[in-house]
């Protein structure tokens, strides 16, 4: 919580906090969060630390956001505006859009899909998004890709969006690992 | 506090202060993987698009590997061209220890980065920003259903 007993090397990485303008209720936890990693950091480099910033859109203002009903703080998949989206990684270079097709087509109709590039080597970059309309194909794609080969790279398939914050990594190691792949296939429900 | 620091926080911004007003478009990614992202440009009509959205740790695991990837935390922004009437890019990347907040000027092309002083940074630089809005605008995209840009 409090900064007092941590080290500030860098005095103008505080600048959002001076102006008061910044200052939004509710944001402050998070704030703090970003500014305890920030303190964490050993080695710092860089301009930035020194210029001021152009940057004012963060700071202010409301963000638009998706909410289901469904949304009591617990954790889990979040739905998108359109159907639900996995994110897969380990995605083979070499991958094409038609072996991911070929793959995801079997649980539903596939709504969208993305298997970005790598901008400097115009391969796959390692990870594609897959979308379907509903909870249940998503869940069945996941059940049944995730741990599957493609051009020798097992791939890891999950949720892309959850309903709420990431717990801290550092508390239950292992477990907060299960909890994550485990949102996809336990208790979640939905109408 | 834990020895090992797997932190990370990550935030791009580029834009600059023209006939237009103030246009940007930034992003972030906080510690508990909430995604935000703005958009404002004034060409045309008004418009300032705010999204957020929480991602999966999966996501933030992967944008870990490509930024690690990129060599980007042994890059150095001392002699990258400063921002100029063009406009500014900012890029803020906590890394476990290690923390850079680069700034520099919009780049154009290729051709820029080959007349700088460091064009071996500045092209990491360069195709590690492509790499990160390619990732943020398949995310809001898809998620909102909004075209980002």
């Amino acid at each position: 919580m409090s900064n007092a007993d941590v080290e500030v090397e860098v005095q103008d990485e505080d600048e959002t906090m001076d102006n008061p303008n910044d200052i939004i209720v509710g944001d402050h936890d998070e704030d703090d969060a970003i500014n305890q990693v920030k303190s964490n950091a050993r080695h710092r480099k860089g301009r930035g630390f020194n210029e001021q910033s152009d940057r004012l859109a963060m700071q202010t203002g409301d963000y638009d956001t998706i909410t289901n009903d469904s949304d009591s703080g617990n954790p889990g998949p979040a739905r998108s505006v359109e159907g639900w989206i996995l994110f897969i990684t380990n995605v083979h270079e070499e991958a094409q859009e038609d072996n991911m097709f070929d793959l995801f087509r079997d649980y539903g109709n596939i709504k969208n899909m993305h298997l970005n590039l790598d901008r400097r080597t115009g391969y796959a970059k390692g990870y594609a998004l897959v979308e379907y309309e509903t909870f249940k194909e998503a869940k069945e794609a996941l059940e049944g890709i995730n741990g599957q080969d493609l051009l020798g790279h097992t791939l890891h398939v999950d949720w892309a969006f959850v309903k709420g914050p990431l717990k801290k990594r550092g508390t239950g190691n292992s477990s907060s690992r299960k909890a994550t792949t485990g949102t996809g296939r336990t208790t979640y429900q939905r109408r | 506090m834990s020895e090992s620091n797997d932190d990370f926080y990550l935030r791009y911004y580029v834009g600059h202060k023209g006939k237009f007003g103030h246009e940007f478009l930034e992003f972030e990614f906080r510690p508990d993987g909430k995604l935000r992202y703005a958009n404002n440009s004034n060409y045309k009509k008004d418009t300032l698009i705010r999204k957020e959205v929480y991602v999966n740790r999966a996501v933030i695991e992967e944008l870990k590997r490509i930024v690690n990837e990129s060599d980007i935390m042994k890059e150095d922004d001392a002699v990258w061209p400063p921002q100029d009437r063009t406009g500014r890019q900012e890029l803020e990347i906590v890394l476990g220890d290690e923390h850079i907040s680069f700034t520099t000027a919009k780049i154009g092309s290729l051709i820029d980065i080959n007349n700088s002083r460091d064009p071996d940074g500045l092209r990491c630089f360069y195709y590690l920003v492509q790499d990160l809005k390619c990732f943020v605008f398949s995310l809001i995209g898809l998620h909102f259903k909004i075209q980002p840009i």
